[in-house]
């Protein structure tokens, strides 16, 4: 049967996820059928504007879950799934079962003259371009994109519908990222640290500047996963966290446009960084070009004093 | 012994582009060609393993006739043999166009027991190429490695999923889509970049692929790009003693309010 079907795993994202399908649902004239591996969730989702809540029981690896949803959505108009990683997976497999495009990290959305219209970023962030897309459409969705809808009061029909493993890959052992659950997002302030640390030790000194500043640790890819020095949901950028604090003071980092776009809606940007023509100073509000050795502990005790 | 094919796209060097500032338009006339990013992380993940126990790499890319520049620098990171598709309709391609060109070329010379891409090209990021390829070759995919291993015909491969790694065991052939932190590409030697001019490179054309029209059409229709221009104050304070940069700082910050 046709319809938009929103799927993620995330449960924050799930139900960010059925904003833009309401606005789909009414311009297409379509149900909104929701999928979701969780069945706690599932009650949520019935509750926020579903029309229909498909509960995908089994495992929930990529490989099993994408030819689960796939079969679901045979006739959808448009599937929106949420941009984590295991998202990315199954999307892309549900758009290629269906001959269909797909918009990676859609900042847009919307249907019009039978196709569907997205925005998203090209380049590293470097620009932003329109995709125009024939239906069936498949687009994923970044956390935070759209807020989640108000609850309707009524609560629609749950159902189940079995996953079964693929038994061409064998997950032998997982092992959960050893995250803090912070949400750098909501967090006002931020000092970022990248590559100008020379050692892990050496972070204290942003540690410090946080600590007057009230501020939380961020950073830039190669720091969490090259480095492993902080935790991966701490790095800004293209496939890290997209942040907009009032205050972003970025030490050491040089300011790539894929680190950038992560923070460039951030009220102040500030800059250390010992070359002056490092691109960070473009992107930046206010600068010290200086060694970040020197600057911090000074910067930490001005602002203490 | 494993048959290996990495996929690369030879795509701008972002950090050439210019933004211009009236209409936002971009200015790619002094952008140099590079191998994406992650794909020099997929050709290293493939030279070290052959390197390490013998087999084979082929490489695989289709673009336009750009792609000509990639050729040497390629072949001198560590595969024997280029197969390359150059065709001006590469420019306005999509993930669906890119992965029925990619899948007719490997139906044509493989089959491999592996077939590695980055987790996504430096200029369009569709993140979608490598899952979108093994759906039309009927193999399994994994996605977001950081780190395998090849043994008897068996691939151990540890995955990044957003709550936890998982290990994972494929007997078989496989697509595998690397992360850029699961190795560091080599500067290739002197000897490298020698070697790499003997060795074979073949472009086939598109017509040759046997796809259908349909197949080439892209379903997600590329608008022209717009540039984003930062709009930030620039003050950039610089003399040579930190600590008066660092009052002007302050001072500034309070200004702000903050
Ligand atoms: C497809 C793709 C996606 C990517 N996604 C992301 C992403 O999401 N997030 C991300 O962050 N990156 C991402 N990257 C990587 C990005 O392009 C940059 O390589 C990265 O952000 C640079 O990190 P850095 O600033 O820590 O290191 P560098 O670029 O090495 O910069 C270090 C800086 O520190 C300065 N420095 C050194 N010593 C000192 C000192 N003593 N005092 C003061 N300054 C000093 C140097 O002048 C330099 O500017 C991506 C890349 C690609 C290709
Ligand atoms: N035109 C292409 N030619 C060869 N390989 C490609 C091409 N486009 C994408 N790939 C491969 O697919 C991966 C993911 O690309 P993308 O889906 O564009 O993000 C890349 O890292 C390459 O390994």
């Amino acid at each position: 049967m046709a319809g938009i079907f929103v799927f993620s795993e995330d449960p924050a994202l799930a139900r960010q996820l059925l904003t833009p399908g309401l606005e789909l649902k009414a311009a297409l004239d379509q149900p909104l059928v929701a999928l979701t591996p969780s069945r706690d969730e599932a009650q949520t989702l019935a509750g926020l504007g579903a029309d229909r809540v498909v509960v995908l029981e089994g495992p929930g690896t990529p490989e099993a879950l994408a030819p689960a949803v796939a079969a679901l959505v045979a006739q959808a108009g448009v599937v929106l799934v949420g941009g984590t990683l295991r998202g990315k997976h199954l999307a892309a497999h549900v758009a290629a079962a269906l001959n269909a495009g797909l918009t990676t990290d859609a900042k847009t959305i919307r249907a019009e003259g039978g196709r569907l219209e997205t925005t998203r970023i090209l380049y590293g962030g470097l620009a932003v371009c329109e995709e125009s897309l024939a239906l069936p459409a498949v687009a994923t969705i970044p956390q935070r994109t759209f807020p989640p809808p108000a609850p309707t009061g009524a609560s629609a029909p749950v159902e189940a519908a079995a996953v079964t493993a693929d038994p061409r890959v064998e997950v032998l052992s997982t092992t959960p990222v050893a995250g803090e659950g912070v949400d750098i997002g909501a967090a006002p302030r931020l000092v970022a640290v990248g590559r100008g640390f020379g050692a892990k030790a050496d972070l204290d000194l942003a540690v410090d500047l946080a600590g007057a500043l009230k501020a939380e640790l961020a950073c830039t890819r190669g720091i969490a996963e090259d480095e492993h020095w902080l935790p991966v949901e701490r790095y800004i950028g293209i496939s890290g966290q997209t942040v907009k604090p009032e205050l972003y003071v970025a030490a050491g980092l040089s300011g790539q446009v894929q680190h950038m776009v992560g923070c460039r809606e951030s009220k102040v940007i500030v800059a250390i960084n010992k070359d002056e023509r490092a691109p960070i100073f473009e992107a930046a509000d206010y600068g010290i070009v200086g060694d970040l050795y020197t600057v911090l502990p000074l910067l930490t005790a001005a602002l203490k004093a | 012994m494993p048959n290996i094919l990495v996929c690369y796209k030879w795509v701008l060097d972002e950090q050439d582009i210019k933004v211009r500032p009236d209409d936002l338009s971009l200015d790619a006339s002094r952008a140099k060609g590079k191998i994406s990013d992650f794909d020099r992380n997929a050709i290293e993940a493939a030279s070290l393993l052959v390197e390490a126990q013998g087999g084979n790499v082929d490489a695989l890319a289709f673009g336009t006739q750009a792609l000509k520049l990639s050729v040497k620098d390629v072949l001198s990171r560590g595969p024997n043999r280029l197969t390359w598709i150059g065709d001006a309709s590469a420019e306005g391609a999509d993930a669906f166009v890119v992965a029925n060109v990619l899948a007719a070329a490997i139906r044509k010379a493989g089959p491999y027991d592996l077939i590695l891409c980055g987790e996504g090209s430096s200029d369009m990021f569709f993140q979608q190429t490598p899952v979108r390829l093994a759906a039309l070759l009927g193999l399994p995919c994994v996605t977001f490695v950081q780190k395998m291993t090849w043994a008897d015909g068996v691939l151990t491969a540890t995955r990044k999923l957003p709550d936890c790694t998982e290990e994972v065991r494929v007997a078989g052939p496989a697509v595998v889509s690397v992360l850029g932190e699961m190795n560091k590409p080599r500067i290739p030697s002197l000897k490298q970049v020698l070697g790499a001019a003997k060795k074979p490179s073949e472009e086939l054309p598109l017509s040759s692929l046997g796809l259908a029209p349909g197949d080439l059409e892209p379903r997600a229709v590329r608008g022209t790009p717009k540039g984003f221009l930062m709009n930030r104050r620039n003050i950039v304070y610089k003399e040579s003693d930190a600590a008066a940069n660092v009052a002007q700082l302050v001072a500034s910050l309070k200004a702000e309010g903050l």
